[in-house]
């Protein structure tokens, strides 16, 4: 297990070297040391350093679950299937152009522009995607540019060195996208802030996608390039279980691919990630099995619930209760994730103590390791 | 530099021995000098280009040292007096042209070729001693021992060149070459060169007979026959010389720079009454007879010179077939290990080696003082490694590269070449030059690197020229990468000058040695036309210069080439004042923290930056920054900031 | 000319590549020659790189013609245009009569070993060299070149700083007629600098 905080060479020796890396972010956009390039996390110098920011928020080091659930939720790590939770509801935006842009229901756009509109946060950091459809970050600053983020590149992209790149003295009160990754990384960030960053005060607002895995950018690039031509693409989508599809939009047409052939162009650290439901942040969103155009939502905090609540009032939302069966479902996926991921842990150290870089309490860690993996979750 | 053609004959002057080679030049009435610029030689041709209208002699800076001693025989072919200067890895290049001009013979004119070693390869890449290519080929050779020597001998080796009809070498080392002693000078003589090619059309001769090497083993002979004349003559030359006892303890034979250090080591063990010196300047063909007699008057015998044991090893040999009954000398040298065959000689090695023989006893300075020096720390006398000059567009050209393989992120590397850039190899350009042989072998390695990839071979390889190294020696290489579909990326590093050996003009400059308007070769014209994608970039740019870099490289196949330009800033400082103010926010500089962790001082490392310990942060040395603004780019804080100076 | 109560008299020059090392010992030397004497200068250099330690050696005699380097410990006069310089040209040729001449304005060495350690403390260095020397004198070269408006002008006031305590055969007279061949466009600022040199310089205590 590693508990120390250490520096720039052990972050490539331990994690990007040894194929763990998230390609969040949190060790870009900070320092002139390392750099995102090509879908890959470069160090353009050595950084004498034994102690760095990279190392620390890496969500693939020592990270303390029971600290990062207390800074975000007031609570120590339960370990349960989808996280602290203050309610779940399924959800979709109430104006049908945002939803014909969005990916499934618009929920993360609904809410990203009221929040600018409502003047809760000033900038929201989110994805949008490049001529050549690579996500990239962007800062948006109207419910627009919200818009022009809006669809899902399920190819991982540094999130993180977007904030990381904002001004250090900025003052915007700020609202980002993250997957489960990035949220652990980030909160790690608000758990012992940086000096020198933008002040994690800022970060006013976290919005988590529900994600099993996503895939390779520079790898899935490739595949991009060779059988689809990126500049056509209009959408991507994994249709929820039991599609087992990959779709590609490109005009009106829609291109499949079966998703057992693209789950070869996953990262491999992913199969090392325990979260589905991106359980540190304030709200967290992914698709609702059998109810097309709709989003589940999980709302997991104060500020979440706050948000969710002016939206349903000004009808930005429309919202419903999730069906029962829905939620069974998604609590099983979310746990044979967090046992898989487990189980993968062990298999690579070889050392039922020794989780990487999951800091639990033992307690956990035998429930989680006692658990069967039986059916396919997720997508 | 001194005025190397003032007429003031008799008179005193301060010479580098280079410049006293060049004077002696013009006494000896040369009316053609060609050179390829090579530390330590270049200062000969140099003050020869300042004078060279003005005493109407033709002086060019040739493209490589080839083309100048083909150049410089022509002239001698036609009758004209040529001198021909370079350092010993440039006589490497030309051997073969020597092995065949000895053959040939020369023309009515005599032909010096002014070779400039490097002992201890202060400025070079390696150490080699020229004097064995006399032996090998057949060539009479001089070196001078002060810098009088270096002056006066070239009317003397003219005349050599010119009985004998070979061409001929005066070697010298940097100690002689690049220090400065007194020159008495003598006159200059007004010559109307007239040229002209004759073709032996001898009417009773059976066909006309063009200079030639064939039938070579004849005019092999032919040169071995001259060479026993040229040792005649050399036997009676003033230029050796012997001081000393009539029987001394321990006789040195010595020459160059050896001359000097051996009289100051006699000098400083007050032993004038046991040692003699005998002094040689004409190395080869060996004066055996002279040498014979010195023999036979001491028993202990030390050679004194520079690099090789040439001396020792060919009057060893001749001392071999001495007959029995004749007398034994007991030898030292460098055979012995009194004195080292690498690294150049010094007054104290010369004083070592001869206490040894001698066992004599001699300690320089007091015990006491002794104590003060040892109690010197380490750290108030810390090394200073040489770096790029403030402002050096290298320094920037370099951090492009580096960051460009580092986000390709395939373990991309340089093959480096001869100049400043050579540099690279250390943390001047961020280690980022790992193979470094001769002039032009940076491209050849690259062709070669470029060849590998059905050997499992994916490292992009880049290949780093200077200006005038390209037209010296890269082009050829060029084409064979193109030609023979070679992956890998050149990048000249276009500075407009020879800079690292004094800015000589190259092809690409504007003038000719002479002053005159050149017609300028363009290297990118050359290069598309060889085939080959050109980019041209500004290294101060250094976010474009990254993306062009990065992108050649990804191009991952045939030969392609960046060109880096930028004028060197020793150019630039001489005609135009700083354009920057350069300044340092101390609010805003995150020194040592996470973040930066000096990456100005510790990574890029300009001179003009210092790092204050005590305050945390960097500072601007302004006496030394020349204010490149480049750094202001490379803060990740923006705490360098540079503000235009109107 | 004059024989010499030593010869010949050992000097060294000592300095960072870039400070113009050469030229003071060719203004030096090119005078010495004009007063008849001979005079040797040899260079340990990087070049035209700057930033390293660079050293001329000059002996001057009123007899012959010596070699370009001075043997270990065999310095009679130091020209230290840096500190750290100075020592280092003590630790290897100074000995217990070596008079030496120091400015003390430091020129920070690239920090190649990202130690960060910085530059020895100057009166620490200055201690040593003045222990190292019969004789020390020290002159604000670099800062008074400054005020002058061109750090080049430190050369000057170093060379005037060693003809005022008669430490090289050479009067300011002998001078002039070199910084007019050499510098014909800044005399004035050369001369000034010269006798800048002379009323600056003090014994280092
Ligand atoms: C890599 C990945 C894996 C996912 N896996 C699942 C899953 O297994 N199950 C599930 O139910 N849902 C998953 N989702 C979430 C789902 O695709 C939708 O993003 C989510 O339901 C929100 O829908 P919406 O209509 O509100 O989106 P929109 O309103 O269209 O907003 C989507 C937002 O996501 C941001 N975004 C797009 N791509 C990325 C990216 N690569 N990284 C970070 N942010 C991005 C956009 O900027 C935009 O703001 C995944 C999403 C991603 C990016
Ligand atoms: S997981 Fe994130 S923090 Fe860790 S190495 Fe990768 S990009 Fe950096
Ligand atoms: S501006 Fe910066 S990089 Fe350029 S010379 Fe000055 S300190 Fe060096």
């Amino acid at each position: 297990m590693v508990t120390k905080t250490k520096g720039i060479g052990d972050l490539f020796k331990e994690i990007i070297d040894k194929g763990l890396c998230t390609v969040c972010g949190a060790c870009v956009g900070d320092c002139p040391y390392v750099v995102f390039y090509r879908g890959k996390i470069r160090m353009l110098d050595f950084c004498n350093r034994t102690e760095g920011h990279c190392y620390e928020y890496c969500p693939r080091t020592f990270t303390d679950l029971d600290a990062i659930s207390n800074k975000i939720h007031g609570t120590s790590y339960t370990g349960d299937e989808i996280g602290t939770v203050k309610e779940v509801l399924m959800a979709r935006a109430g104006d049908s152009k945002t939803r014909a842009k969005a990916q499934y229901g618009g929920t993360v756009s609904a809410l990203l522009s009221l929040a600018l509109d409502n003047g809760v946060i000033d900038a929201a950091i989110l994805s949008k995607n490049t001529d050549d459809k690579l996500p990239s970050g962007f800062v948006a600053r109207s419910s627009a540019q919200v818009l022009e983020g809006a669809g899902s590149n399920y190819m991982a992209y540094p999130a993180l060195e977007a904030l990381n790149g904002m001004p250090r003295d900025s003052k915007d009160r700020l609202g980002i996208v993250v997957t489960p990754c990035q949220a652990i990384a980030l909160a790690k960030m608000k758990v012992s802030p940086p000096s020198q960053r933008v002040s994690m005060e800022n970060v006013r607002l976290s919005i988590g996608l529900f994600c099993t895995w996503a895939l390779a950018y520079d790898r899935f690039f490739e595949f991009i390039k060779n059988n689809v031509s990126p500049a056509k693409i209009k959408k991507f989508d994994i249709p929820p279980p039991p599609a087992n599809r990959f779709d590609f939009y490109i005009g009106k047409e829609v291109e499949s691919f079966p998703l057992d052939g693209i789950r070869n162009y996953r990262m491999s650290t992913c199969a090392y990630c325990l979260d589905m439901t991106a359980e540190f942040t304030d709200i967290s969103l992914g698709s609702v099995e059998g109810i097309e155009g709709w989003n589940t939502v999980i709302v997991r905090t104060q500020q979440g619930m706050d948000i969710v609540e002016e939206a349903k009032k000004k009808g930005v939302l429309e919202i419903k209760e999730l069906p029962a069966q829905n939620l069974v479902h998604l609590k099983d996926a979310a746990l044979i994730k967090k046992a898989r991921a487990v189980q993968a842990i062990v298999e690579r150290t070889g050392d039922k103590n020794d989780l990487m870089y999951l800091g639990i309490s033992d307690n956990l860690k035998g429930k989680l390791l006692s658990h069967r993996v039986t059916a396919q979750g997720g997508h | 530099m001194p005025n190397i053609d003032m007429d003031a004959p008799g008179s005193n002057q301060l010479f580098i021995g280079n410049e006293a080679m060049a004077r002696g030049a013009l006494e000896a009435g040369i009316g053609f000098a060609s050179a390829y610029p090579g530390t330590p030689s270049s200062e000969i041709l140099g003050s020869l280009s300042e004078v060279a209208k003005k005493r109407d002699i033709y002086v060019e800076w040739s493209v490589n040292e080839k083309v100048a001693i083909e150049a410089g025989a022509a002239a001698s072919f036609a009758g004209v007096r040529a001198l021909v200067a370079m350092k010993m890895n440039g006589l490497n290049t030309v051997i073969d042209f020597l092995s065949t001009i000895t053959l040939s013979g020369i023309g009515k004119k005599g032909i010096v070729v002014m070779v400039g070693d490097d002992p201890s390869a202060h400025s070079s890449s390696n150490e080699t001693d020229s004097r064995p290519v006399s032996k090998w080929l057949d060539i009479p050779l001089v070196e001078p021992g002060d810098f009088q020597e270096a002056k006066d001998m070239m009317p003397f080796l003219y005349g050599i060149s010119e009985e004998f009809g070979t061409i001929s070498i005066m070697r010298s080392v940097t100690r002689i070459a690049h220090a400065r002693g007194n020159i008495k000078l003598g006159e200059i003589p007004k010559i109307a060169h007239k040229a002209r090619f004759e073709q032996y059309l001898d009417p009773a001769a059976p066909m006309p007979t063009p200079i030639m090497c064939v039938p070579s083993s004849f005019r092999h002979m032919f040169q071995h026959m001259r060479m026993d004349k040229v040792r005649e003559k050399f036997e009676s030359c003033s230029f050796n010389r012997y001081v000393g006892p009539d029987k001394p303890d321990l006789l040195i034979i010595t020459a160059g720079s050896g001359w000097l250090y051996s009289q100051d080591a006699v000098n400083a063990l007050k032993a004038e009454n046991r040692i003699g010196i005998l002094k040689l300047g004409t190395l080869w063909p060996l004066p055996e007879k002279l040498i014979k007699t010195h023999l036979s008057k001491a028993d202990k015998v030390i050679f004194i010179e520079e690099t090789d044991p040439f001396l020792e090893g060919v009057i060893m040999e001749y001392t071999a077939g001495f007959s029995p009954e004749s007398k034994r000398n007991l030898f030292y040298g460098k055979h012995t290990r009194h004195l080292n065959s690498f690294g150049e000689l010094t007054p104290d090695a010369v004083i070592k080696a001869i206490t040894s023989v001698l066992d004599i006893k001699y300690a320089p300075r007091d015990a006491e003082y002794m104590k003060k020096v040892e109690a010197v720390p380490q750290g108030h006398v810390m090394d200073r490694l040489l770096t790029f000059c403030p402002g050096c567009p290298h320094r920037a050209s370099f951090w492009a590269i580096k960051n460009a393989l580092a986000m390709d992120g395939r373990n991309g590397f340089v093959t480096g070449d001869i100049g400043c850039y050579t540099m690279a190899l250390g943390p001047a350009g961020f280690f980022q030059t790992r193979t470094h042989q001769c002039m032009g072998a940076g491209a050849g390695l690259a062709n070669g690197f470029g060849q590998l990839s059905r050997f499992g071979f994916n490292q992009p390889v880049v290949s780093v020229v200077g200006d005038s190294t390209f037209y010296h020696s890269i082009i050829p290489a060029l084409v064979n990468g193109v030609h023979n579909h070679s992956n890998f990326t050149l990048v000249i590093l276009d500075n407009g000058a020879t800079a690292m050996t004094g800015f000589q003009p190259h092809p690409g400059t504007e003038l000719t040695a002479m002053g005159e308007p050149a017609a300028q070769i363009s290297m990118e014209n050359i290069c598309r036309a060889i085939g080959a994608r050109v980019e041209i970039c500004d290294p101060f740019d250094l976010k474009d210069t990254t993306r062009t870099i990065l992108d050649l490289v990804e191009q991952d196949q045939g030969a392609r080439v960046a060109i880096m330009r930028r004028t060197c800033e020793l150019v630039r400082q001489k005609k135009e004042k700083k354009p920057y103010k350069m300044q340092i926010d101390p609010d805003k500089c995150l020194g040592e923290d996470c973040g930066c962790n000096r990456l100005c001082t510790r990574v890029f490392r300009c001179p003009g930056l210092i790092w204050d310990a005590a305050a945390g942060k960097t500072r601007i040395d302004e006496v030394i920054c020349t204010a490149c603004g480049v750094c202001a780019d490379i803060c990740p804080e923006g705490a360098i900031t540079k503000e235009a100076i109107a | 000319m004059k024989n010499l109560s030593k010869d010949p008299i050992n000097l060294v020059v000592a300095g960072v590549g870039g400070q113009g090392n050469v030229m003071v010992s060719l203004v030096i030397g090119n005078a010495l020659v004009h007063e008849g004497y001979f005079v040797t200068i040899g260079e340990t250099y990087g070049s035209s790189q700057r930033g390293g330690s660079v050293m001329s050696h000059l002996k001057i005699s009123a007899e012959k013609q010596f070699s370009p380097l001075i043997p270990e410990g065999q310095a009679d006069v130091v020209l230290g245009m840096e500190p750290v310089e100075t020592l280092r040209v003590l630790k290897s040729f100074g000995n217990q009569n070596v008079v030496t001449v120091v400015n003390p304005r430091p020129i920070h060495p690239v920090d190649f070993t990202g130690s960060g350690s910085g530059y020895p403390d100057i009166q620490s260095l200055l201690g040593q060299i003045k222990s190292m020397s019969a004789r020390a004198y020290v002159v604000n070269a670099t800062d008074e070149a400054l005020k002058m408006g061109n750090a080049m002008l430190a050369n000057m006031i170093l060379i005037g700083a060693l003809l005022k305590n008669s430490l090289i055969p050479l009067s300011e007279d002998a001078l002039v007629p070199v910084i007019k061949d050499m510098f014909p466009k800044a005399v004035a600022a050369n001369t000034k600098a010269l006798k800048a040199g002379a009323d600056l310089v003090s014994i280092l205590n």
